[in-house]
């Protein structure tokens, strides 16, 4: 994980707390960095999960879709590429780990919005690596 | 020395073993679950990957996703710290198949120690002193005459036993026969097996342990007692000092030459710990901890000794810079747990978001912790939050730094044992040094903590 991985990962820690709390903002500075979140309290439904979307971009309607293990990110042939139509269930990548293939496996059907990562890139476990545009099936 | 070494835990210990790394220049990977994505370990390791969500069996314990981690990395080592995968013989032959280097004793050595019969009959053929005990007593006249050889009194226990049930404590033949009837038929009401066996009973002992370090060339070395006889009713340490106070000296020697010879005999390598109970100057080994101990910074205020710098030293196949002339402890150190729990609930562990803290300082104190004003302490894991650890010169301006530490200690949002510590460090027995591993029993706990609100 690089610096920002490690601010943002911090930042979806904060936002959760935030939630998880009930409060309305919540700030934290340790050295090197401050972060400062709050919420409106008209936004009764904000969640982690939203929280972390928002952040990437995409809104509601993506299904994002995160790695269960640590491993490397293989795309398959022809790799998807955001645009790309799929249908679900359909196999877009695998990660490998401990030289087993993970597939990594479409939940719905619609367009890929953002493919976070490049091939061969090591990925945690809950790294985003696609988002899935259900509205535009 | 390694290029890069994976820590497999987190906490203080992650942290103590990523200060280590540095100072020997070798880059670290943390591995963190989704609930301590903003811990210290996190941030102050060269690299972090998360291994999985909160609960310990799916992040912490999750061995395929850490073996992974070392691999996709590049780590050629991999430091287990205490708990979690520390003493799993399994996992350190995973990380041998891998070509990646265990900081902790072979795989067998773990193996053997695990299993508490197996390790019992490795110290008795190398002299090592256990509790005396008998097989399986087949009846009463069987029993009589075990009991008649280990001496009175005796504990009768259930070989299929559990949760004290199945066992009696016997004073005298008198005893002997009501106790072995109702010890049998409780055993076989409770796990259909009324075999029973008899261990001596070791009245009021003290827990003193014996750190030991072995390279791979054979030599071991003691680096002397810990006295962890301040135990919760649940016998888990909260209070550890060295030298045990009050021990007299002969005790201490065979304490440390059994220890080496033990060590010797086990083909033990790295650093580990013998632990042993201590009554009427005898000792009778308990049980042989494979790994750093999380009271080791006492030994190594008085030592001067790196532990943690010489396990990874000693993984990578050096030998040890020194020999057992050359160690001589100076002074004396105490270290206090500071848990988050309630020890008006029986040390129930407390969670929460913990809202301020203040951390001692000074003169002969080192705390090493993971706490930060802010922090969460999620459910999942150990609740040990800081060790506070004072030297002195003497016992006495040792315990007078604690007691000045632990006034200057504020931690607030969640409950801690801090309170508690200082009680224990103002009793008289206390101070007078050697007691024994009930002292810290309900009468102490009723008088003092539930007067404390």
């Amino acid at each position: 994980m690089t610096f920002d991985d490690v601010i943002e990962s911090r930042v979806r820690a904060l936002a959760e707390a935030l939630v998880r709390e009930g409060l309305e903002a919540v700030s934290i500075a340790d050295g090197e960095i401050e972060i400062e979140l709050s919420r409106s309290p008209s936004e009764p439904n904000a969640s982690p999960a939203s929280a972390t979307e928002d952040a990437a971009g995409p809104g509601p309607e993506y299904d994002v879709l995160t790695s269960d293990v640590v491993g490397r990110v293989r795309f398959l042939r022809p790799p998807v590429t955001a645009g790309s139509a799929i249908g679900a269930d359909r196999e877009l990548a695998f990660v490998e780990a401990l030289g087993i293939r993970n597939p990594v496996r479409s939940r719905v059907a619609g367009r890929v919005a953002v493919v976070y990562v490049e091939e061969g890139q090591a990925v945690d476990y809950g790294a985003p690596l696609f988002a899935i545009d259900r509205s535009r099936v | 020395m390694f290029r890069k070494v994976l820590v497999a835990n987190r906490g203080e210990i992650a942290l103590r073993i990523i200060r280590a790394c540095r100072e020997l220049g070798v880059a670290t990977v943390a591995i963190f679950s989704e609930a301590d994505r903003a811990a210290l370990h996190v941030r102050l390791a060269d690299e972090a990957f998360c291994v999985g969500p909160g609960p310990a069996a799916r992040s912490y314990l999750n061995i395929p996703n850490i073996i992974s981690t070392a691999l996709i990395t590049g780590a050629d080592a991999l430091h287990p710290g205490y708990g979690f995968l520390a003493e799993n013989a399994r996992f350190a032959q995973i990380c041998a198949d891998h070509g990646i280097t265990f900081i902790g004793p072979s795989p067998r050595v773990i193996d053997q120690m695990g299993d508490k019969a197996n390790a019992k009959q490795v110290m008795q053929s190398a002299g090592v002193p256990t509790i005396p005990g008998s097989g399986i007593l087949a009846t009463l006249e069987e029993a009589k005459a075990s009991a008649k050889s280990i001496g009175y009194p005796v504990l009768l226990k259930a070989t299929a036993g559990g949760g004290g049930r199945g066992m009696r404590a016997v004073e005298s033949e008198r005893d002997l026969g009501s106790a072995f009837a109702s010890a049998q038929s409780e055993a076989e009401a409770n796990f259909q097996d009324g075999r029973l066996y008899m261990e001596k009973l070791i009245v009021r002992p003290r827990h003193i342990e014996v750190q030991i370090l072995a390279d791979t060339r054979g030599e071991v070395v003691h680096l002397g007692e810990r006295d962890c006889s301040i135990q919760k009713p649940s016998h888990q340490k909260l209070i550890e000092e060295t030298p045990a106070p009050n021990l007299p000296a002969d005790v201490r020697e065979e304490l440390c030459s059994v220890a080496v010879r033990a060590g010797q005999a086990c083909g033990y390598t790295n650093a580990g710990t013998l632990e042993f109970l201590v009554a009427a100057g005898e000792i009778y080994f308990m049980e042989m901890n494979t790994r750093i101990q999380v009271e080791h910074p006492v030994t190594e205020l008085i030592y001067g000794v790196d532990l943690v710098k010489e396990q990874i030293r000693i993984a990578f196949g050096e030998p040890l810079g020194f020999g057992q002339a050359d160690l001589s402890p100076h002074g004396h150190a105490i270290e206090c747990r500071i848990n988050a729990e309630d020890p008006e609930r029986d040390f129930a562990p407390d969670a929460g978001r913990v809202t301020a803290v203040e951390l001692p300082g000074g003169p002969g104190i080192r705390v090493d912790t993971h706490l930060f004003a802010g922090l969460s302490i999620p459910p999942y894991y150990d609740s040990l939050l800081a060790k506070i650890v004072a030297v002195g010169r003497t016992r006495a301006s040792a315990l007078s730094r604690m007691e000045r530490a632990l006034a200057e200690t504020r931690i607030e949002g969640v409950k801690t044992t801090a309170a508690i510590c200082r009680r224990i460090l103002e009793d008289a027995r206390f101070q007078e040094g050697g007691v024994p591993i009930d002292f810290l029993d309900e009468a102490f706990l009723r008088g003092h903590v539930l007067t404390e609100a």
